[in-house]
């Protein structure tokens, strides 16, 4: 029997300034009659002295407040994703847990994953936990590239430069059955890593000076494929965590995934066959909160009471132009249902 | 831009470069690009089956144009027999009891097309038509063989039969009932035609000629 970890508690916080589209108004234009593709209509802009750290502490503390209600010990494992770390060659973790006031035993940052870290963090944690390493763990998801790559002059008129939002969401693990994260599957297509990268116009390196702003680009002539891909990889993922804990798709209560446009949430819901209501939807609210998105709508919901105890939650998506996808399956508090 | 004058100018709704520029015709195309689609979307008025088969054109084509073997590779046709000298054959449909499909097979060596055309109870109007075009795989797979692309489109007469006159059991099944299953018959046939044509290939029998009439009786 396997030592049972639980996702017991959410948590996020989202940078004050909410941004409406016509900050942008550049080539997404060209969208506004599209239904799947035109912007979202709002975002979420991090502000200019704002650090992952400062989201993370934010969105951390009440969740850390409850867990001492609860009774539980410090914090022993810490995994950070940042999409843009602040500095880049140390990760938050450290910052995050010396202001929380914190010393875990395991502090990581993980840089893989992208828009499926939380899956793939969960994964690693409940690993950890499951192997006697730890007891509970904080997952700390954000996403702050809205209000710093996409809002420079050059990048913010370009098509693409909408559709993210920032924000920060925390999941909170405590080893025990009360809402047991059921099984996880995370697979590797580390032959797509490449699909995605930075663009500068100069072609400088991006630690080098230069006065061209750093995007973030897939590779033109791969769209297409990334969207074939984007169509299977997650379909096919949760499909086979299903298969494997002995439930059907149409019996999922509620579907979280990362939120990139409404094209893939469509497609992804209509290929599990599920109806809307079972799949949370921020994209119109938050644009694409990237790894942040899994954490934070699932916050929400729960927050507005739409997860009930005993729901079957599954958290799945697809990091950058495919390189990973995962999905992972929670009994919502099992214990009170 | 489509000029006023374009021949095109009053016909809403086209896509073309002149009048979509390039990331909205994406944008539009991806809309269009679901992860999975409604048996009905796909086979509801059009059903197309298609496959590779180890086997040469050729051969392919000379295997379906005979009539006789669709004794070997279909799932209820049996029997066919000329009616007269215009082509017209009849034999027997198993799908239902006592029922006669009358066929006429319509081939194009050179374009590689063999239709049959046919329908249940009587050979005066044949409407229910199979689309079989055989082509070279060489060309479109680069490899030896064929591939074999099978349409059938939804006429009328599969939701109404005009000749309901003609069938002496008003509960007989009509073969328009089964439309929903056409995409499964077919791709069942089509793995049959594939198999026989591939085992005979591959071992240099003549793929055709070998019909046995088996006991089906009417």
């Amino acid at each position: 029997m396997t030592t049972p970890v639980s996702l017991v508690d959410l948590g996020s916080a989202l940078p004050e300034a909410k941004v409406a589209t016509d900050f942008y108004r550049g080539a997404d234009a060209v969208l506004d009659d599209s239904v799947m593709f035109k912007s979202p209509k709002y975002r979420r802009h991090i502000g200019p002295e704002e650090t992952a750290a400062d989201l993370i502490v934010r969105a951390a503390r009440p969740v850390l407040e409850r867990a001492k209600e609860h009774g539980d010990g410090p914090v022993d494992l810490l995994i950070t994703n940042v999409l843009l770390p602040d500095l880049p060659f140390t990760g938050a973790g450290a910052e995050v847990a010396h202001r929380l006031g914190q010393r875990p035993e395991w502090v990581l940052d993980v840089h893989n994953g992208g828009c499926v870290s939380f899956v793939y963090m969960l994964k690693l944690a409940r690993q950890i936990m499951q192997s006697g390493g730890a007891r509970t763990a904080l997952l700390c998801n954000v996403q702050n590239s809205a209000g710093q790559v996409f809002t420079q002059p050059t990048i913010r008129t370009k098509s693409h430069a909408p559709v993210p939002g920032d924000g920060c969401g925390i999941g909170y693990l405590r080893v025990g059955d009360e809402s047991p994260v059921l099984d996880v599957e995370v697979r590797q297509y580390v032959e797509y890593a490449t699909d995605v990268g930075l663009a500068f116009d100069d072609d400088r390196k991006y630690w080098q000076p230069g006065l061209s702003e750093m995007d973030v680009s897939f590779t033109d002539s791969k769209v297409a494929k990334i969207i074939g891909r984007g169509n299977q990889l997650v379909p096919e993922v949760v499909t086979a965590l299903c298969d494997r804990i002995g439930v059907r798709t149409p019996d999922i209560d509620v579907l979280v995934t990362n939120q990139p446009n409404r094209m893939f949430l469509r497609n992804w819901r209509e290929a599990l066959q599920l109806k809307p209501e079972r799949h949370l939807d921020t994209f119109e609210e938050y644009g694409n909160l990237f790894g942040a998105a899994v954490p934070i709508t699932l916050h929400e919901a729960v927050t507005d009471g739409r997860v009930n105890p005993g729901d079957l939650l599954v958290l799945a998506g697809f990091a950058h132009a495919g390189d990973m996808a995962g999905a992972a399956a929670v009994r919502w508090r099992a214990d009170a249902a | 831009m489509t000029s006023p004058s374009s021949p095109l100018a009053d016909i809403p709704n086209l896509l073309r470069c002149e009048t979509t520029p390039r990331e909205a015709a994406l944008a539009k195309a991806a809309e269009m690009t679901h992860a999975v689609y409604p048996h009905d979307a796909v086979y509801g008025q059009f059903c197309t089956v298609q496959d590779y088969i180890d086997c040469p054109p050729e051969d392919v084509f000379d295997y379906l144009a005979d009539l006789r073997n669709l004794d070997e590779w279909t799932y209820s046709t049996r029997h066919f027999e000329p009616v007269d000298d215009s082509g017209l054959h009849q034999g027997w449909d198993t799908l239902a009891d006592d029922t006669r499909i009358y066929a006429k097979v319509v081939a194009n060596r050179e374009a590689l097309t063999v239709d049959y055309h046919c329908a249940w109870d009587q050979g005066d109007e044949l409407w229910m038509i199979y689309l079989n075009r055989i082509i070279p795989a060489e060309l479109v797979l680069k490899k030896p063989g064929t591939v074999l692309v099978w349409t059938n489109c939804r006429h009328p007469y599969y939701d109404d039969n005009p000749n309901k006159h003609l069938v002496s059991d008003p509960d007989r099944v009509w073969v328009g009932d089964m439309w929903p299953l056409f995409y499964a018959g077919h791709r069942a046939e089509l793995d049959n035609l594939k198999a026989i044509l591939e085992y005979r290939h591959a071992r240099g029998i003549p793929v055709t000629g070998h019909v046995v009439r088996e006991g089906v009786s009417a």
